[in-house]
């Protein structure tokens, strides 16, 4: 079925299956990886998007649900080559370890800092209650948002010898970041950001509903 | 097998057309917290599915003579939000404000909750104790108006044909002389599933402060949440007092026993109700507490 979806800002037309989830179409259809797949039950957290100003589960809304709605994803957070504050503050306050569960904790963190810009540690513990991060480092994340809306707050680990300010920015420094990129890219065998394609043997889409045999292209568009 | 379709309604006419078209295999998406993840697991695809998201209305909460007419697409941050809710029936605000996580809560919607019926959910208990009925709508357009007991008939189990959907709970407004709350026992302390929860409706009389209505529900303690009502008669006359609290916890504990008897969790929960009891004896006497007490 042909979908419309606003995200990031940008319209797309999708031909999605029609029980394709908020989050198929974001990652296999549009190339937006960074939200991730964990439980597949809304119970983790990990593809947590913004849907108009609140934060859902992706794993557990169909992408037909979203159409006509602004979707905010971890990739809609950077400006300009600016990391958000909240992007920044993780990485001073140390709070991000394996970075799986970090995308969603970012963006119950932006949700809740777009409602309310100065809340509470109590506030900031509620909105990421359907967050797990299996590293445990919610310590250090609860600090980050709480630094992040502008209001005290201690680091609880840093980056070994590393002062916060210089970590930070490491991670928007264009020379470190090319390099990695380019690693991730001759890893992944293709541009970061490119659609992905089904892979032989693995995961193809039903065809449900569906009549266009290239039912994966994505076009930019509407604008 | 042919494939699924969907249909996304936006106005009511559209809603009962769509309805209209529902087979067995059919299913109605609202917040889609439960249905997605079955969708996703191995089995029959359903023939047809039928976005109620989109429906113009089904959202909506107002207060009309004395009634509350809750929509039955209220997600659950909404009824936790809402200030007629807050007004006039506490304890679901605050059944609400317990459900999953903030992502599952801004999803999640109250017809979901009902039509799914998973024994354990906060919103059905609250419900119960609120005398909430169910107005669904068919295929054919036809209204029809019934106390939620009878809609809920067992795990998974409800009394709601194919072509029916919930579209509101009409349930009876509480006034400035009710008190009511609710309270959850699970496995953790956030994002948790019920083990046991409860709902208490009360009305003081506004001169000698006695309990002159008492409504029970407890629910995760049996195939749908239920009304307790012999500990509510019991109650009735009394003054919100010591005694009372006993009495309100002895019979939280005996409708366990008599509800799930030589059950695996009996003995937890025989004594879980006691607490459970005693923690809603508290609000109800203290004042609510609207904040979860785990942050």
């Amino acid at each position: 079925m042909q979908l419309v979806l606003t995200v990031n800002g940008t319209t797309y037309e999708v031909e999605a299956r029609p029980t394709a989830r908020l989050l198929d179409v974001l990652r296999d259809q549009l190339g937006l990886t960074g939200t991730k797949e964990g439980c597949a039950e809304g119970e983790c957290g990990a593809c947590t998007v913004i849907v108009d100003g609140r934060a859902v589960n992706s794993c557990v809304m169909l992408a037909v649900q979203a159409r006509g709605k602004e979707i905010l994803t971890v990739e809609g957070l950077a400006r300009d080559g600016e990391l958000d504050v909240l992007q920044r503050k993780f990485v001073e306050y140390g709070a991000v370890q394996c970075g799986f569960c970090t995308p969603g904790m970012l963006m119950s963190a932006k949700a809740l800092l777009m409602r309310d810009p100065t809340p509470s540690e109590q506030d900031i513990r509620i909105a990421l209650a359907g967050n797990l991060c299996r590293c445990t480092g919610y310590t250090a994340i609860v600090a980050a948002v709480k630094a992040a809306s502008g209001q005290e707050s201690t680091p609880q680990m840093a980056l070994p010898g590393v002062p916060g300010e210089l970590a930070a920015a490491a991670v928007t420094d264009p020379a470190t970041l090319a390099v990695a990129c380019e690693t991730v890219e001759s890893e992944a065998g293709r541009p970061l950001g490119a659609p992905c394609t089904p892979v032989d043997g693995g995961p193809t889409p039903a065809g449900e509903g569906s009549t266009t045999s290239g039912a994966r292209s994505v076009s930019e568009g509407g604008e | 097998m042919p494939p699924t379709r969907v249909l996304t309604p936006s106005t009511r006419d559209e809603l009962v057309e769509a309805l209209a078209q529902a087979t067995p295999r059919t299913r109605l998406v609202a917040g889609g917290t439960d249905l997605v993840r079955e969708l996703h697991r191995p089995g029959e695809a359903p023939d047809l599915l039928i976005d109620l998201t989109g429906v113009s209305g089904l959202a909506t909460i107002r207060l009309d003579d004395g009634s509350l007419h809750i929509g039955a697409l209220s997600t659950f941050t909404g009824l936790q939000e809402d200030p007629l809710v807050r007004r006039h029936a506490l304890c679901l605000s605050l059944a609400a404000a317990q459900v999953g996580s903030v992502q599952i809560r801004n999803a999640g919607t109250l017809g979901g909750n009902v039509a799914n019926a998973s024994p354990c959910a906060d919103g059905a208990t609250a419900l119960m104790a609120l005398d909430a009925d169910v107005v669904t709508v068919d295929g054919a357009g036809e209204e029809r108006r019934r106390p939620l007991r009878e809609v809920l008939l067992g795990p998974g189990r409800t009394a709601l044909r194919h072509d029916e959907a919930i579209i509101e709970y009409p349930l009876p407004a509480l006034s400035a002389d009710h008190r009511s709350v609710f309270a959850k026992v699970g496995s953790r302390t956030a994002v948790s599933v019920a083990r046991l929860n409860a709902a208490l409706v009360v009305r003081l009389d506004a001169t000698t402060g006695v309990l002159a209505e008492v409504r029970v529900a407890l629910g995760a303690v049996g195939g749908t949440a239920f009304r307790v009502p012999e500990l509510e008669r019991e109650l009735e006359g009394r003054a919100v007092d010591q005694g009372s609290a006993q009495l309100f916890a002895d019979g939280c504990m005996a409708a366990v026993q008599a509800s799930i008897p030589g059950r695996y969790s009996l003995p937890y929960k025989q004594h879980a109700a006691v607490g459970l009891a005693y923690d809603a004896w508290n609000m109800l006497a203290l004042g609510p507490v609207c904040e979860p007490a785990w942050a």
